[in-house]
């Protein structure tokens, strides 16, 4: 397989080609949307000269810091808010030689399915432009997907790298809570998000995983990365799937995925997770608590959208937030302001903690006898802009393969696994915490079968 | 008064550490508005608290003088409101598990005895900004948002305002011993709230009421007799008292509602997602407890029984341990301590006093006190040129021993110089000799003084007055 720098080394450093590159990415975006602002010269003396990642570009979900670029977190409450620092997991990226060259779109601060809660712009699949991207880093898994970049940082706090990366054919790396610095990612849901990695393939996602991993001391949360060295896999459990549960094409993919499994020799287990039911009343429980403490800095005085004219301190908070939310972040701060309420508590919140622990449970009984656990990502393929294909509600119950990861706290990785009428489907796997090696290795023996596909928009044709 | 009263104190103190509680910026006073800011203490989006290990270690400090039961894992919550000075809008605190719980401190009483004031918990949290109104506008200045504070919890165990301006005065000097705040309540490096109230005697507590805005001990006082007291009239006449927050008005000497228990808030605690669980290790606990300074009540009462200091000497040199620490140099350099004593709490304070000095980092050095007591004892020179040397030695910054030699200021000790001056000073004043003769003792005064004037006070006082008295009775 061709490395990574050969085939993206001389993008930006090559004058012809470069603007081949910027010209590619303009174009393509003009119907994909995957940046909210794409600007490959405005960091690029921040990146390292040389290093493993030198003159690669990479693309950064807009709820991620990078001093200069603005932060917008897809609303209109940051609109046109410029950064003033770095996250860390994109410094170490930078350091590497890698350069930023955009801010890719998202459902307004994480909260969605689909990237079309985003205030600030469209996003459209690359297979299909009358369908979604998915969400929330659905600008991070197109851009990928229709070849602007060869990866992309995005964020994952149910499922918002894995589902877009599966809607889009591409890798998408959820991995174990604490191994990526949180520090530059705003937070949504701080005990259930990671920064996640969007990958043109298996080594790609590898090599960048490696690079960003690590103990930060602005990240108390963050713990050394110490796997138990165990990277070759003999059993994987396959989640039982019940009638209904998927759609006919996303099943028939998952079954086409179990057969490669078998094929190359694993030993393949059925599973059924009991608590799998509850973890999606329990995740939006805790998240949007969460959610409903991190969105409350958000009041226009010492930066962002700040509603002149007002007359108290309070009417500029009201107004400014107002006006800046959309109604689906609205929607998750009440949600989450309730289910905090005293008298409430124990009721919601601390209930959804003890779920939480079941969830873990089941998950640790399984990785007893098996490796690694493969499960669905989604119950369908890329649903139409709009609700008419899923209801808000039914995108959030359709969370429920994904949010146990974050739930558990434990990696996982979404492998491209067909493409069923025209549009990908993909499949995740998950390990026990450290264990991303193994799913990496997974990914990489599927992928000689398999690899990612590539939309019809991608033609490579901006390269000499 | 026919009700029993209660009192329990909230008090704040902002720790003294090299940086905020959860950033690097630096933690100091009175800086330009908003130059010591970053990311984290201004809630920019993505930003992250990193806990401040040496904000932990000045509260573990505090827990131990407090006789706490430190908490094995110390957890950090969210407490959730709306304010413009509060840049996460949630405050990080501490609520279900404190680094500190089930602590006591001995109040001294005004009559001597020792009352244990329990200690409810011990809790780390981080400050807010500063919101200046002026005119038609609110000025937000955020140096101060997210600089460490300590909130010290009591029960209920004080009795009325004097017990509570008692206990203030008594934390504060402890605080200061163990160094970890300037515990300066018009500065509000310490902030005390208070909550009172009443019941007939053996009906435990009765409804209480918070007051706030009480920036000296003295108001502390003040405020919680003027409460008690209107608990006490409400109560006469049939009322029921609201549970509420009052604000005390110095100018009017009375407390007026500032909210009620239905408007407070719900803060929707949970814990902080972004600080694991603190676990204090052993070793430090330990290496707490084996330096852990002596209260000031103890070393009060060991200068008075093992040194023999007055009680008005023993409160003064242990009010700030500075004081005691530099009382016990000259000790230790082999000083008196009711002379070291005695010219610390008299001339050496008048001193400092009048030079607006302080006693630590001044030129007044346990060593060269020493000196000067040495010189003094040694009768090198007498008392009173001593004291006089003081504001020399502070002025010019120089050694005592220095001083004197250059200045000529040693005693003269030689008895035939002494003899000489006292014949001189005999002859020129007759009618005064006769009178002593006659019986006049207190005329030997005026003869001293005339040695002195002779002398230029250089004269060793009892050598003069032995002399004087032996020339007049032998000239019988």
């Amino acid at each position: 397989m061709e490395k990574l720098s050969d085939r993206w080394g001389s993008v930006l450093k090559v004058d012809s080609l470069s603007k081949k590159y910027r010209e590619y990415v303009v174009k393509t975006d003009e119907k994909i949307g995957s940046f909210l602002s794409f600007d490959p010269g405005l960091t690029i003396n921040d990146s390292a000269g040389k290093g493993i990642l030198a003159g690669i570009p990479f693309g950064v979900k807009d709820n991620i810091a990078v001093k200069d670029f603005d932060l917008t977190c897809g609303s209109k409450i940051l609109e046109g808010f410029s950064s003033p620092y770095t996250a860390t997991a994109v410094k170490k990226l930078q350091e590497a030689g890698a350069v930023v060259v955009g801010k890719t779109n998202m459902d307004e601060f994480g909260m969605g399915s689909s990237t079309n809660n985003s205030a600030l712009g469209k996003t459209s699949n690359p297979w299909d432009l009358e369908r979604v991207a998915g969400g929330s880093s659905g600008g991070s898994a197109s851009a990928v997907s229709s070849g602007q970049v060869p990866f992309s940082l995005g964020s994952d706090t149910g499922g918002s790298v894995r589902q877009p990366a599966s809607f889009c054919g591409i890798y998408g790396l959820k991995p174990t809570y604490g191994a990526i610095s949180r520090y530059g990612l705003t937070a949504y849901a701080s005990s259930l998000e990671t920064i996640g990695i969007c990958g043109e393939s298996t080594s790609t996602t590898r090599e960048v995983f490696n690079i960003i991993r690590g103990k930060d001391s602005l990240d108390n949360t963050t713990v050394d990365y110490s796997p138990s060295g165990k990277d070759d896999s003999v059993t994987i459990a396959v989640l039982k799937i019940g009638d209904g549960e998927l759609n006919k094409e996303v099943l028939s993919s998952y079954r086409k995925s179990e057969g490669r499994l078998r094929d190359l020799g694993y030993k393949v287990v059925e599973v059924e997770i009991p608590t799998l039911k509850y973890v999606v009343p329990a995740y939006y429980v805790i998240a949007t608590a969460e959610a409903s403490a991190n969105l409350a800095r958000f009041n226009g005085i010492r930066y962002g959208y700040g509603e002149k004219g007002s007359e108290t301190p309070s009417e500029l908070v009201e107004m400014s937030r107002t006006k800046g939310f959309g109604d689906e972040v609205k929607l998750r701060i009440l949600l989450g302001t309730y289910v905090l309420r005293s008298g409430f508590q124990d009721q919601y919140y601390h209930r959804a903690q003890k779920i939480r622990t079941a969830i873990l449970n089941d998950f640790s009984k399984i990785f007893i006898d098996a490796d690694a656990l493969m499960m669905p990502v989604f119950p369908s393929a890329a649903f139409h802009h709009g609700s008419s294909d899923l209801t808000q509600l039914q995108q959030k119950s359709a969370d429920l393969y994904t949010c146990s990861a974050n739930l558990a706290g434990l990696p996982a990785l979404a492998v491209p696994s067909s493409i069923e009428n025209g549009l990908p489907v993909g499949v995740q796997f998950t390990a026990p915490v450290f264990e991303e090696e193994r799913l990496f290795r997974i990914s990489g023996k599927l992928e000689e079968i398999f690899p990612a596909q590539k939309p019809e928009v991608y033609s490579g044709g901006w390269k000499l | 008064m026919k009700y029993q009263s209660f009192v329990g104190l909230e008090i704040h103190i902002q720790l003294i550490t090299e940086t905020k509680v959860f950033c690097s910026c630096a933690n100091n006073f009175g800086d330009e508005p908003n130059t010591n800011i970053c990311p984290v203490c201004m809630g920019y989006p993505g930003a992250l608290p990193s806990l401040n290990e040496e904000a932990v270690y000045k509260a573990l400090k505090v827990c131990t003088a407090l006789n706490c039961h430190i908490n094995e894992k110390a957890i950090f919550d969210r407490k959730n409101y709306f304010y413009p000075d509060m840049p996460k809008n949630y405050q990080i605190t501490q609520f279900e598990s404190p680094f500190g719980v089930d602590g006591y401190f001995n109040l001294e009483l005004d009559n001597g005895e020792i009352k244990k004031i329990r200690i409810h918990d011990v809790h780390l949290e981080e400050d807010a900004g500063k919101m200046i109104h002026d005119n038609y506008q609110s000025l937000l200045d955020y140096n101060r948002a997210g600089t460490p504070l300590l909130e010290i919890v009591t029960e209920p165990d004080l009795l009325d305002g004097r017990e509570a301006e008692l206990f203030v005065q008594q934390f504060r000097q402890m605080v200061r011993y163990l160094g970890v705040t300037d515990g300066n309540m018009e500065e509000g490096s310490l902030r005390c709230d208070a909550n009172t109230s009443i019941n007939l005697p053996g009906k435990g507590l009765g409804t209480k009421t918070e007051v706030k805005n009480l920036n000296s001990s003295k108001f502390v006082n003040k405020a919680l007799s003027y409460e008690i007291k209107r608990h006490g009239k409400v109560l006469d006449r049939g009322g029921v008292i609201v549970q509420e927050t009052r604000l005390w008005d110095e100018k009017t000497s009375s407390s007026r509602s500032m909210r009620t228990k239905e408007d407070s808030h719900d803060y929707r605690y949970f814990p902080e997602p972004d600080l694991p669980p603190y676990r204090t290790e052993p070793a430090v606990l330990k290496e707490i407890r084996d330096n852990m300074v002596e209260m000031p009540l103890a070393r009060k009462r060991r200068y008075i029984d093992t040194l023999k200091l007055s009680l008005d000497q023993a409160v003064f040199v242990t009010a700030e341990k500075d004081t005691a620490d530099w009382f016990e140099s000259v000790l230790e350099l082999g000083g008196d301590p009711v002379q070291a004593a005695s010219w610390l709490s008299g001339d050496i304070r008048r001193v400092l006093n009048k030079e607006g000095g302080m006693l630590e980092n001044s030129p007044f050095s346990p060593e060269r006190i020493k000196s000067l007591f040495d010189l003094i004892n040694g009768k090198k020179i007498s008392n009173n040129i001593g004291k006089e040397l003081l504001a020399v030695i502070y002025r010019e910054d120089r050694e005592p021993v220095d001083i004197v030699r250059e200045k000529g200021l040693e005693q003269v000790s030689d008895s035939g110089a002494v003899e000489k001056v006292v014949d001189d000073v005999l002859i020129a004043h007759p009618a005064v000799v006769d009178a002593v003769r006659g019986g006049a003792d207190k005329q030997i005064g005026f003869l001293m003084g005339q040695v002195m004037k002779a002398t230029g006070g250089k004269v060793n006082p009892g050598m003069a007055r032995e002399i004087i008295i032996n020339k007049i009775k032998r000239s019988d």
